[in-house]
Protein backbone atom coordinates (compact mmCIF):
# COMPACT_ATOMS: atom_id res chain seq x y z
CA UNK A 1 0.00 0.00 0.00
CA UNK A 2 1.46 3.35 -0.99
CA UNK A 3 1.88 6.16 1.54
CA UNK A 4 0.37 4.38 4.52
CA UNK A 5 -0.18 6.83 7.37
CA UNK A 6 0.94 5.86 10.87
CA UNK A 7 -2.01 4.81 12.98
CA UNK A 8 -3.29 7.29 15.52
CA UNK A 9 -5.97 7.18 18.14
CA UNK A 10 -7.48 9.62 20.57
CA UNK A 11 -9.58 9.80 23.68
CA UNK A 12 -11.48 12.82 24.89
CA UNK A 13 -12.78 13.61 28.35
CA UNK A 14 -14.10 16.71 30.01
CA UNK A 15 -16.26 18.22 32.68
CA UNK A 16 -19.30 20.11 31.50
CA UNK A 17 -20.94 22.88 33.49
CA UNK A 18 -23.54 21.57 35.93
CA UNK A 19 -26.94 23.23 35.86
CA UNK A 20 -27.68 24.70 39.28
CA UNK A 21 -31.17 25.39 40.49
CA UNK A 22 -31.56 28.93 41.71
CA UNK A 23 -29.26 31.64 40.44
CA UNK A 24 -28.99 34.05 43.33
CA UNK A 25 -28.29 37.62 42.40
CA UNK A 26 -26.20 39.93 44.52
CA UNK A 27 -26.48 43.67 44.87
CA UNK A 28 -24.05 45.80 42.87
CA UNK A 29 -20.75 46.47 44.56
CA UNK A 30 -19.74 49.21 42.04
CA UNK A 31 -16.19 47.95 42.45
CA UNK A 32 -14.30 47.40 39.21
CA UNK A 33 -11.06 46.09 40.62
CA UNK A 34 -9.99 43.43 43.06
CA UNK A 35 -9.46 44.35 46.71
CA UNK A 36 -6.53 42.01 47.11
CA UNK A 37 -4.49 41.67 43.94
CA UNK A 38 -2.89 38.37 42.95
CA UNK A 39 0.76 38.40 43.90
CA UNK A 40 2.59 35.91 41.74
CA UNK A 41 5.82 35.81 43.75
CA UNK A 42 3.95 34.50 46.79
CA UNK A 43 2.22 31.77 44.82
CA UNK A 44 5.40 30.78 43.01
CA UNK A 45 7.29 30.34 46.28
CA UNK A 46 4.44 28.42 47.87
CA UNK A 47 4.01 26.09 44.87
CA UNK A 48 7.77 25.50 44.76
CA UNK A 49 7.78 24.71 48.47
CA UNK A 50 4.91 22.23 48.12
CA UNK A 51 6.59 20.46 45.21
CA UNK A 52 9.93 20.24 46.95
CA UNK A 53 8.41 19.04 50.21
CA UNK A 54 6.38 16.31 48.56
CA UNK A 55 8.84 15.14 45.94
CA UNK A 56 12.34 15.83 47.19
CA UNK A 57 13.57 12.32 47.87
CA UNK A 58 11.01 10.22 46.05
CA UNK A 59 11.62 7.95 43.11
CA UNK A 60 9.29 7.72 40.17
CA UNK A 61 6.68 5.04 40.70
CA UNK A 62 4.17 4.34 37.95
CA UNK A 63 1.54 3.04 40.32
CA UNK A 64 1.51 5.86 42.83
CA UNK A 65 2.20 8.77 40.48
CA UNK A 66 -1.39 9.41 39.35
CA UNK A 67 -2.64 9.88 42.89
CA UNK A 68 0.47 11.83 43.87
CA UNK A 69 -0.07 14.15 40.94
CA UNK A 70 -3.73 14.70 41.87
CA UNK A 71 -2.93 15.29 45.52
CA UNK A 72 -0.24 17.84 44.68
CA UNK A 73 -2.60 19.77 42.45
CA UNK A 74 -5.26 19.84 45.17
CA UNK A 75 -2.74 20.95 47.75
CA UNK A 76 -1.46 23.75 45.55
CA UNK A 77 -5.04 24.86 44.85
CA UNK A 78 -5.84 24.86 48.56
CA UNK A 79 -2.73 26.91 49.32
CA UNK A 80 -3.55 29.46 46.61
CA UNK A 81 -7.10 29.79 47.94
CA UNK A 82 -5.75 30.40 51.44
CA UNK A 83 -3.93 33.49 50.24
CA UNK A 84 -7.39 34.98 49.82
CA UNK A 85 -6.89 37.01 46.65
CA UNK A 86 -10.17 38.66 45.86
CA UNK A 87 -12.30 37.80 42.80
CA UNK A 88 -10.06 35.24 41.10
CA UNK A 89 -10.69 31.87 39.52
CA UNK A 90 -7.78 29.42 39.51
CA UNK A 91 -6.66 26.55 37.31
CA UNK A 92 -3.83 24.40 38.65
CA UNK A 93 -2.13 21.85 36.38
CA UNK A 94 0.53 19.42 37.55
CA UNK A 95 2.67 17.23 35.26
CA UNK A 96 4.94 14.41 36.39
CA UNK A 97 7.22 13.05 33.68
CA UNK A 98 9.53 10.10 34.11
CA UNK A 99 13.08 10.66 32.93
CA UNK A 100 13.89 8.09 30.32
CA UNK A 101 15.83 10.02 27.74
CA UNK A 102 12.73 11.05 25.82
CA UNK A 103 11.93 14.55 24.72
CA UNK A 104 8.87 16.45 25.90
CA UNK A 105 7.48 19.81 24.93
CA UNK A 106 4.83 21.75 26.88
CA UNK A 107 3.12 24.82 25.39
CA UNK A 108 0.25 27.01 26.65
CA UNK A 109 -1.70 29.89 25.27
CA UNK A 110 -4.53 31.85 26.84
CA UNK A 111 -7.28 34.19 25.81
CA UNK A 112 -7.70 36.40 28.82
CA UNK A 113 -7.51 39.91 30.19
CA UNK A 114 -3.84 40.74 29.86
CA UNK A 115 -3.98 43.40 32.56
CA UNK A 116 -5.63 41.32 35.26
CA UNK A 117 -4.89 37.67 34.59
CA UNK A 118 -1.59 35.96 35.11
CA UNK A 119 0.12 32.61 35.54
CA UNK A 120 2.89 31.12 37.64
CA UNK A 121 4.97 27.97 37.22
CA UNK A 122 7.14 25.93 39.54
CA UNK A 123 9.19 22.82 38.90
CA UNK A 124 11.02 20.15 40.81
CA UNK A 125 13.59 17.85 39.25
CA UNK A 126 14.92 14.64 40.78
CA UNK A 127 17.01 11.82 39.39
CA UNK A 128 14.10 9.82 38.06
CA UNK A 129 11.42 12.38 37.16
CA UNK A 130 10.51 16.01 36.62
CA UNK A 131 7.44 17.63 38.14
CA UNK A 132 5.92 20.83 36.76
CA UNK A 133 3.12 22.86 38.34
CA UNK A 134 1.26 25.61 36.47
CA UNK A 135 -1.14 27.97 38.23
CA UNK A 136 -3.35 30.31 36.20
CA UNK A 137 -5.32 33.06 37.94
CA UNK A 138 -8.15 34.75 36.06
CA UNK A 139 -9.94 37.80 37.39
CA UNK A 140 -13.66 37.33 37.54
CA UNK A 141 -16.29 39.92 38.49
CA UNK B 1 4.86 2.73 31.20
CA UNK B 2 1.96 4.77 32.40
CA UNK B 3 0.03 7.57 30.82
CA UNK B 4 -2.60 8.98 33.04
CA UNK B 5 -4.69 12.08 32.93
CA UNK B 6 -6.67 12.97 36.04
CA UNK B 7 -9.03 15.89 36.17
CA UNK B 8 -10.69 17.12 39.29
CA UNK B 9 -12.81 20.17 38.99
CA UNK B 10 -13.17 21.24 42.57
CA UNK B 11 -15.89 23.72 41.85
CA UNK B 12 -16.80 25.91 44.73
CA UNK B 13 -19.75 28.01 45.65
CA UNK B 14 -20.51 30.73 43.22
CA UNK B 15 -19.07 33.94 44.55
CA UNK B 16 -21.08 37.09 44.33
CA UNK B 17 -21.65 38.42 40.86
CA UNK B 18 -22.68 41.94 40.15
CA UNK B 19 -26.34 41.93 39.30
CA UNK B 20 -25.68 44.21 36.39
CA UNK B 21 -26.90 41.93 33.65
CA UNK B 22 -30.59 41.73 33.12
CA UNK B 23 -32.57 39.72 30.69
CA UNK B 24 -34.27 36.42 30.28
CA UNK B 25 -32.22 33.37 29.50
CA UNK B 26 -34.02 30.34 28.19
CA UNK B 27 -32.61 26.87 27.78
CA UNK B 28 -32.38 27.11 24.00
CA UNK B 29 -29.94 30.00 24.15
CA UNK B 30 -27.87 28.57 26.98
CA UNK B 31 -25.87 26.33 24.63
CA UNK B 32 -24.75 29.49 22.86
CA UNK B 33 -23.16 30.76 26.04
CA UNK B 34 -22.10 27.61 27.85
CA UNK B 35 -19.11 25.35 27.58
CA UNK B 36 -20.00 22.36 25.40
CA UNK B 37 -17.47 19.59 25.90
CA UNK B 38 -18.14 17.75 22.62
CA UNK B 39 -17.76 20.86 20.56
CA UNK B 40 -14.46 21.73 22.20
CA UNK B 41 -13.11 18.21 21.94
CA UNK B 42 -13.78 18.10 18.21
CA UNK B 43 -12.04 21.46 17.79
CA UNK B 44 -9.02 20.15 19.67
CA UNK B 45 -8.95 16.92 17.72
CA UNK B 46 -9.06 18.77 14.41
CA UNK B 47 -6.24 21.04 15.50
CA UNK B 48 -4.07 18.08 16.49
CA UNK B 49 -4.79 16.18 13.30
CA UNK B 50 -4.00 19.11 11.08
CA UNK B 51 -0.80 20.00 12.90
CA UNK B 52 0.74 16.59 13.58
CA UNK B 53 -1.60 13.95 12.17
CA UNK B 54 0.34 11.52 10.05
CA UNK B 55 3.76 12.73 11.24
CA UNK B 56 6.37 10.82 13.15
CA UNK B 57 8.13 12.48 16.08
CA UNK B 58 10.79 14.95 14.94
CA UNK B 59 12.74 16.91 17.50
CA UNK B 60 13.35 19.85 15.23
CA UNK B 61 9.65 20.32 14.53
CA UNK B 62 8.06 19.67 17.90
CA UNK B 63 8.28 23.28 19.05
CA UNK B 64 6.44 24.40 15.96
CA UNK B 65 3.86 21.63 16.40
CA UNK B 66 2.96 22.47 19.97
CA UNK B 67 2.64 26.14 19.08
CA UNK B 68 0.47 25.44 16.09
CA UNK B 69 -1.83 23.01 17.92
CA UNK B 70 -2.39 25.52 20.70
CA UNK B 71 -2.86 28.51 18.45
CA UNK B 72 -5.21 26.73 16.12
CA UNK B 73 -7.29 25.45 19.05
CA UNK B 74 -7.50 28.92 20.53
CA UNK B 75 -8.46 30.60 17.30
CA UNK B 76 -11.25 28.09 16.68
CA UNK B 77 -12.47 28.49 20.24
CA UNK B 78 -12.66 32.26 19.88
CA UNK B 79 -14.60 31.82 16.65
CA UNK B 80 -17.34 30.19 18.70
CA UNK B 81 -18.02 33.67 19.99
CA UNK B 82 -18.85 32.63 23.53
CA UNK B 83 -18.15 34.85 26.53
CA UNK B 84 -15.28 32.78 27.89
CA UNK B 85 -11.65 33.13 28.81
CA UNK B 86 -9.71 30.13 27.51
CA UNK B 87 -6.55 28.43 28.69
CA UNK B 88 -5.11 25.77 26.39
CA UNK B 89 -2.12 23.59 27.24
CA UNK B 90 -0.47 21.13 24.89
CA UNK B 91 2.06 18.48 25.87
CA UNK B 92 3.85 16.46 23.18
CA UNK B 93 6.03 13.63 24.37
CA UNK B 94 8.11 11.18 22.44
CA UNK B 95 7.12 7.55 22.98
CA UNK B 96 9.81 5.89 24.93
CA UNK B 97 8.18 3.72 27.52
CA UNK B 98 8.41 6.54 30.05
CA UNK B 99 5.46 7.51 32.18
CA UNK B 100 3.60 10.82 32.04
CA UNK B 101 0.93 11.89 34.50
CA UNK B 102 -1.04 15.11 34.55
CA UNK B 103 -3.65 16.34 37.01
CA UNK B 104 -5.66 19.55 37.22
CA UNK B 105 -7.59 21.21 39.99
CA UNK B 106 -9.77 24.23 39.42
CA UNK B 107 -11.49 26.79 41.58
CA UNK B 108 -14.29 28.20 39.46
CA UNK B 109 -17.98 28.46 38.94
CA UNK B 110 -19.34 24.95 38.45
CA UNK B 111 -22.43 26.08 36.64
CA UNK B 112 -20.70 27.90 33.81
CA UNK B 113 -17.09 26.75 33.52
CA UNK B 114 -15.81 23.57 31.98
CA UNK B 115 -12.80 21.74 30.72
CA UNK B 116 -11.94 19.29 27.99
CA UNK B 117 -8.85 17.13 27.64
CA UNK B 118 -7.95 15.16 24.55
CA UNK B 119 -5.33 12.46 24.67
CA UNK B 120 -3.99 11.64 21.22
CA UNK B 121 -1.28 9.22 20.25
CA UNK B 122 0.35 7.66 17.27
CA UNK B 123 3.24 5.24 16.93
CA UNK B 124 5.97 7.69 17.91
CA UNK B 125 4.46 10.27 20.24
CA UNK B 126 1.76 11.24 22.70
CA UNK B 127 -0.08 14.54 22.56
CA UNK B 128 -2.28 15.75 25.42
CA UNK B 129 -4.26 18.95 24.97
CA UNK B 130 -6.29 20.48 27.81
CA UNK B 131 -8.66 23.37 27.27
CA UNK B 132 -10.23 25.22 30.19
CA UNK B 133 -13.11 27.65 29.64
CA UNK B 134 -13.86 30.22 32.34
CA UNK B 135 -17.02 32.22 31.91
CA UNK B 136 -16.70 35.97 32.01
Amino acid sequence: MKGKKPQSSYKAAGTAPVEEEAKTTCPNTYRLETRNKFRDYLVRDKAQAILTAKLQDTKYNGASSPSLCASISEEVLKAVKEFGFDRYKYVVSVLIVEKAGQAINVASRCIWDAQRDTWVSAQCETETFIALALVVACYCD
Amino acid sequence: MGLNVVLRAVGKKRFGRRAALCGVEDSASSSRTSFVVDEVSSIIKEAIESAIGGNAYQHSKVNQWTTSVVEQTLSQLTKLGKPFKYIVTCVIMQKNGAGLHTASSCFWDNSSDGTCTVRWENKTMYCIVSAFGLAI
